[in-house]
């Protein structure tokens, strides 16, 4: 197992760097660069300046010798320069992440925590009046926008209600102490936790329900039930157990995507994340900033497939791992 | 009757929600909304609209324009003229110097006095090669700052060349050298060095950073500014306590927002124009607590025509296109007139304008002028179909502009359906910002048609748009925003001359001189000049629009709320 491991975080190492240029070669290629940006803004920018500045940036250079600058520079634990915010990326990317790992999180909890019993249930009654509203209530959320669906609360929750707030990531200017800070950031991780979470509802409800569904026909059932084993025991001891693998892997790829952002949430609720960091990085050319994303994002989706690889054989004594 | 109740909450909790927003509104706190990204705060490297909007509240400088578009000092005691004695060209009228006077009381918020040596400061970190501002010739079109002896508010710059703009110095910031010359000292000689450690970067709350009304007390990058007096500041004591700007990148939820309170207002660079006009219906019909405001601008909306296209080398045909679209029309239908038509690159508010048909050439619309001008270019009717051919080729034109932008996508099917009327086919062909923006029209890629805006200040210069030195090239890497291709060697002489005519008069000549040209070769199409919108709550006084690109902030510290 070690060695399994060993072989798949070379792999994951060398898939990053591979990924790493490949990128940035893209983002090379696209039209516009900071200094471009800077002619639209500015239009008495000079010839001169636009020589010099490109000078300075680097963007004069080809690709491949700016992703060297760029390697060496991550190297020596300098995670350089915003262009677009003109502060080191480390001071805008920490906070960020941690915010949008909250939000994420969150709304991956909340949807586990309702999903998979409604998915086990629906599964146990299937074509139930209980299956069909279960089944309506998942296609809403796979099926409805999360920019439509993050207007829709804001206009009942906080425009007509008044119960929550219409976005904003805390209450600006506010000490509240520690417990109060935590309910404060609750309170506004209300809806764009809602929003995200009933997208997220549906997938895990379906997945959960045609897994289950499909192990309960299975012969171990049967024989768990004959051997007198009781419902409980039988369905999550043995169902639910053989259900988890394609769960696994939803999860695993979920997991992995909670440091990406979820950038039209939390555009729509103001939520400083780091999802629309990354988009107006892109948008703005900011190689620092966007790579740095990229980069967190790509091992985070190859990490916890290993985890979910290795996972696989705790659910299943019979995985093997070679 | 649960049901009811919750009914009549949603149906009814719209209104009561605006009234107690505010009713929450006070010279306490007043929190603005807007939709654009802002940056560091570093007044040298800043290049942001939402950054230079935010700065004014904290920074000022010797001179801002006014919401009358007119000069007017700010650290400064007067603006240096020629008639004022204040300034004197050299003998050879190469160059130019002269003596400005920084006000008694301007300090920096630590308490420490704003001084020359905080200017000539600044003109040297702009000046190295090594900091990455934008453009440098605000900074370095001063040779040298000669502080008097005596007293160290009162200097004598030394001009580069003798142009009679000198004294348009709002971009040109002070910084507080007593604080950042030590950074600039330790890091000036690595690339980037200084803008990476300046206290502006790494502690933006720094007292004695700012010299303007408010100082910042928070500042979270994407998020919010939040801003508190500065008691050192020079003029009148603001009168909001505190001030927060938030960053919604959403237009779409910037109304809730105001709806519930959490923005009290919405900048200039908040909601889109047609927006406004939904919103201040809105406010009319629910009797909504705010104002709209708008003010007509210098943001000029214009179609670039591709003049090295082979059809729109000839002038009958570019005649013809203006001709054939009501401008009029198009703002009354679109915009219920809250924007104006243009005639040309000048707007109303600039003291350069004019509309006097002796000196610009007009095109009322007239679609009748339109066929004869293309009847007499060969592009005869087609009455089968409705367009005009010229030697079996049909008069076709691609029509681009930045996908996704609602109004001109609106003005671009008005336009169409227009010139349909007049025989020209037109093929919309749009695409995203950065494309558009980063390729299309920056490298001159666009067949036909291409429509954005142009920002500039009141009697500037065209250099940058109009001559032919600033057509985009490899070789200027790009630069300049003459996209047309346009070279008229009278126009490039007279916006020569323009920079160094001291005498305002013929400067008007000149300015009216370009602008016949302008109108008469048609190597653009005007469309409308745009207004500026904001949303105040009722009961905020003195707030200002400013119609150019030095922001409502400039006034800020008069602003209150009765």
């Amino acid at each position: 197992m070690t060695n399994y491991i060993l072989r798949r975080l070379a792999q994951t190492f060398i898939v990053i760097v591979l990924l790493s240029y490949f990128c940035f070669y893209l983002m090379t290629l696209m039209p516009g660069d900071p200094v471009e940006l800077m002619i639209q803004s500015n239009p008495k920018i000079t010839s001169a300046d636009v020589a010099r500045l490109r000078d300075m940036y680097g963007l004069d250079k080809p690709a491949y010798e700016r992703y060297w600058n760029w390697v060496t520079t991550i190297a020596s634990g300098d995670l350089g320069y915003s262009r677009t915010y003109r502060v080191p990326v480390s001071e805008i990317m920490g906070p960020r992440l941690w915010n949008t790992f909250i939000l994420s999180a969150a709304a991956l909890a909340v949807a586990l925590i309702v999903a998979v019993p409604l998915g086990v249930l629906c599964a146990l009654r299937p074509n139930s009046k209980f299956d069909y509203i279960a089944n309506l209530f998942a296609f809403t959320g796979v099926s409805a926008p999360s920019f439509w669906l993050g207007m829709m609360l804001i206009l009942v929750f906080a425009v007509n209600l008044r119960w929550l707030p219409a976005g904003q990531t805390y209450t600006i200017g506010q000490d509240f102490g520690f417990w109060g800070t935590i309910a404060d950031r609750a309170y506004y991780l209300v809806l764009p936790v809602m929003t995200l979470a009933y997208l997220q509802i549906g997938v895990f409800l379906r997945f959960t329900r045609s897994s289950m569904l499909e192990s309960l026909r299975n012969d171990y059932v049967r024989t768990a039930r004959a051997k007198g084993l009781s419902r409980d025991r039988v369905v999550w001891g043995h169902a639910f157990r053989n259900a988890l693998l394609p769960l696994i892997t939803i999860l695993a790829l979920s997991i992995s995507s909670v440091f990406s952002g979820a950038t039209i949430t939390e555009t729509v609720f103001s939520y400083q994340g780091v999802g629309r960091l990354v988009y107006e990085s892109i948008l703005g050319n900011d190689f620092n900033v966007a790579m740095v994303s990229f980069m967190i994002s790509v091992s985070m989706v190859l990490i916890f497939n290993l985890v979910a690889d290795i996972l696989y054989g705790f659910a299943d004594p019979r995985i093997s791992f070679r | 009757m649960k049901t009811w109740k919750m009914i009549l909450a949603i149906c009814t909790l719209p209104a009561l929600s605006a009234l107690s927003a505010q009713a929450a509104v006070s010279n306490k706190e007043l929190k603005i909304g807007i939709s654009q990204e802002f940056e560091n705060l570093n007044p040298l490297i800043m290049t942001m609209s939402a950054t230079s909007y935010m700065y004014s509240m904290v920074g000022r400088t010797l001179v801002t324009l006014s919401p009358e578009g007119k000069w007017v000092p700010q650290l400064a005691k007067s603006i240096p003229s020629l008639e004022n004695g204040q300034a004197k060209l050299s003998p050879d009228k190469k160059k130019i110097v002269a003596t400005w006077e920084i006000l008694d009381k301007a300090k920096w918020s630590d308490g420490q006095p704003v001084t020359c040596a905080d200017f000539d400061f600044a003109r040297t970190v702009a000046s190295s090669p090594n900091v990455s501002i934008g453009e440098k010739e605000t900074y370095t079109q001063i040779e040298k700052i000669d502080i008097d002896k005596t007293n160290p508010k009162k200097c004598v710059f030394t001009y580069e060349k003798a142009r009679w703009d000198f004294y348009q110095l709002a971009r040109f910031f002070p910084l507080p050298k007593h604080l950042e010359e030590p950074v600039f000292a330790k890091y000036g000689k690595q690339k980037e060095g200084y803008e990476k450690n300046s206290n502006y970067t790494k502690n933006p709350t720094m007292k004695g950073l700012y010299n303007g009304p408010y100082q910042i007390s928070e500042v979270r990058l994407g998020s919010h500014v939040t801003f508190v007096p500065n008691p050192e500041f020079y003029g009148p004591a603001p009168k909001i306590q505190k001030i927060i700007v938030r960053l919604i990148p959403n237009t779409g939820t910037l109304e809730a927002n105001l709806r519930t309170g959490e923005i009290d207002t919405i900048g200039t660079l908040g909601m889109a124009f047609d927006q406004a006009v939904a919103f201040d219906k809105k406010v009319k019909s629910e009797n909504l607590p705010f104002e709209v405001q708008f003010k007509p601008s210098i943001t000029y909306e214009h179609i670039d025509l591709n003049l090295d296209n082979p059809i729109l080398k000839d002038l009958k045909v570019r005649k013809a296109l203006v001709y054939a679209i009501n401008r009029d029309e198009l703002v009354k239908a679109l915009f219920d007139d809250r924007q104006t038509a243009a005639v040309h690159n000048m707007a109303p508010i600039d003291p350069w304008f004019t509309a006097d048909p002796k000196k610009v050439t007009l095109y009322p619309y007239s679609r009748r002028e339109a066929g004869r001008l293309l009847d007499e270019a060969g592009w005869k009717l087609n009455t089968s179909d409705g367009f005009r051919y010229k030697d079996g080729k049909k008069l076709s034109f691609v029509f681009m502009t930045t996908a996704g932008n609602k109004t001109r996508e609106t003005v671009q099917t008005f336009l169409q359906q227009q010139w349909k009327d007049a025989g020209i086919e037109v093929v919309i062909k749009n695409e995203p910002a950065k494309v558009y923006f980063g390729e299309t029209t920056k490298k001159r890629k666009f067949p036909a048609l291409a429509m954005y805006a142009w920002v500039s200040s009141p009697e500037s210069t065209p250099r940058s748009t109009l001559h032919s030195a600033s057509i985009p090239s490899e070789k200027n890497g790009w630069s300049g925003q003459n996209t047309p291709g346009w070279v008229n060697k009278d126009v490039d002489a007279a916006i020569d001359a323009l920079d160094t005519e001291f005498d305002g008069k013929k400067r008007v000549e000149l300015a009216h001189r370009i602008v016949k040209a302008y109108t008469e070769e048609v190597p653009v199409i005007p469309l409308y000049y745009r207004s500026d919108v904001a949303v105040t709550p009722k009961g905020l006084l003195n707030f200002r629009l400013a119609g150019h690109q030095f922001s409502e902030t400039n006034e800020v510290e008069n602003w209150q709320i009765k």
